[in-house]
């Protein structure tokens, strides 16, 4: 692409030569900040990054410069902050990589009752039964054991049971975490040096499922800690 | 975010919360789980043996406000019917009645699912139940077919 004002090659957010801002463009998080697919991202980097750009793209810097620009400016800011809000965080980093990979997070249960429906056919959820099953039977407990809290605060015992109910939990989340890291390297080392995508299309959504398949478990322990660190407080 | 007066009804005052003998042989039990935001519901039914009619039906749901009001208005709307009807109801029956915005559809998913795995639940303990349902298929084919 060549740059619009001094019609040289062009790359990037400026142009290299003449220095001018360049046309806001549709992209993905990854490719506004240059970089692979890749889960595992150096953050301290990624925030130098971040603040390099917030400065160089301001809108107050456009103030004298022509409309086209100013709207660039902000447009792009506004990609900047969308862009680094989801990639620092592990987890939303995760998700929005799996929604580039063509899996719709939020729509999964939905399709999948839609299809059972249709065929009348029992249908296949999405996390394993026996989750389900485990999950339930804490959600009672610390239901109970909130109860009890309420009516009897002083208890020893039931903050006792309660602070054993947040140390199960957190360190389910943590076994998931661990779990996560490990598809991370897995799916990092899918992407070929040089090449921002995996090439292998069947490991590509094989690790990909994976993902997804850990997401919707963590998402019920997550809930869980939520709730006991809740009760605690 | 704003709730309708349905929803806020059902939650501040759910109909049917409870159990029912898991083991019984009338008894069938959901456990259903909407992976968008971690909710859980089970939802159980008591079905006639005779007339396969939902005599009763309870649930237990952990989850947000338009989670336990699909659910408690999905107890309520099966009471009463037999289980083939019960089958008919869809999420998109609970969106309207209950007003759901976009974000809360998977809510009104969780409780379908949780109708149909209680309905599928009782169906295995009632392997009869199946040849009923098909034998009265075939009936309506012959039907079709002579008239």
């Amino acid at each position: 692409m060549l740059c619009w004002s001094c019609r040289q090659p062009a790359s990037g957010h400026f142009c290299p030569s003449c220095g001018k801002i360049q046309p806001a463009q549709a992209t993905d998080y990854f490719s506004f900040f240059s970089l692979p697919r890749k889960l595992n991202i150096d953050l301290p980097s990624l925030e130098r990054e971040f603040y390099r750009l917030s400065r160089k793209l301001h809108p107050d810097l456009f103030a004298r410069g022509s409309a086209q620009e100013q709207e660039w400016s902000t447009e792009k800011t506004s990609q900047l902050n969308d862009a680094y809000r989801t990639l620092k965080d592990p987890i939303a980093r995760t998700g929005y990589l799996l929604e580039l990979e063509g899996v719709k997070l939020e729509e999964q249960s939905r399709s999948a009752t839609d299809a059972a429906r249709q065929t009348g056919a029992e249908k296949k959820q999405v996390v394993p039964p026996d989750l389900l099953e485990e999950v339930f039977e804490l959600n009672m407990q610390l239901e109970e054991m909130r109860m009890n809290k309420q009516v009897g605060e002083d208890d020893p015992n039931i903050v006792r049971d309660l602070q054993q109910a947040q140390q199960h939990f957190e360190q389910k989340l943590n076994e998931l975490t661990t779990e996560l890291q490990n598809d991370w390297n897995e799916w990092d080392a899918l992407i070929p040096a040089g090449s921002t995508e995996p090439q292998d299309q069947q490991a590509r959504i094989r690790v990909r499922d994976k993902m997804v398949d850990l997401l919707n478990r963590r998402s019920y322990i997550r809930n869980l800690v939520r709730d006991v660190n809740e009760a605690l407080s | 975010m704003a709730y309708s007066n349905k929803v806020l009804d059902h939650y501040t005052n759910p109909r049917n919360v409870g159990t029912l003998d898991k083991s019984s042989v009338d008894v069938g039990t959901g456990l259903v789980g909407a992976p968008e935001c971690g909710d859980v519901m089970r939802l159980q039914i008591k079905v006639n043996p005779e007339t396969h009619v939902i005599e009763e039906a309870k649930f237990k749901t952990f989850g947000c406000g338009s989670a336990i009001a699909s659910s408690s208005l999905a107890t309520e709307w099966i009471q009463g019917k037999n289980v083939e009807d019960a089958l008919k109801i869809s999420n998109t029956d609970i969106v309207k009645e209950l007003s759901l915005p976009p974000v809360k559809i998977h809510c009104s998913v969780l409780a379908e699912d949780a109708i149909r795995a209680a309905i599928n639940d009782w169906k295995k303990k009632h392997p009869e139940a199946h040849a009923a349902a098909a034998q009265s298929e075939v009936n309506q084919a012959e039907v079709n077919t002579t008239a």
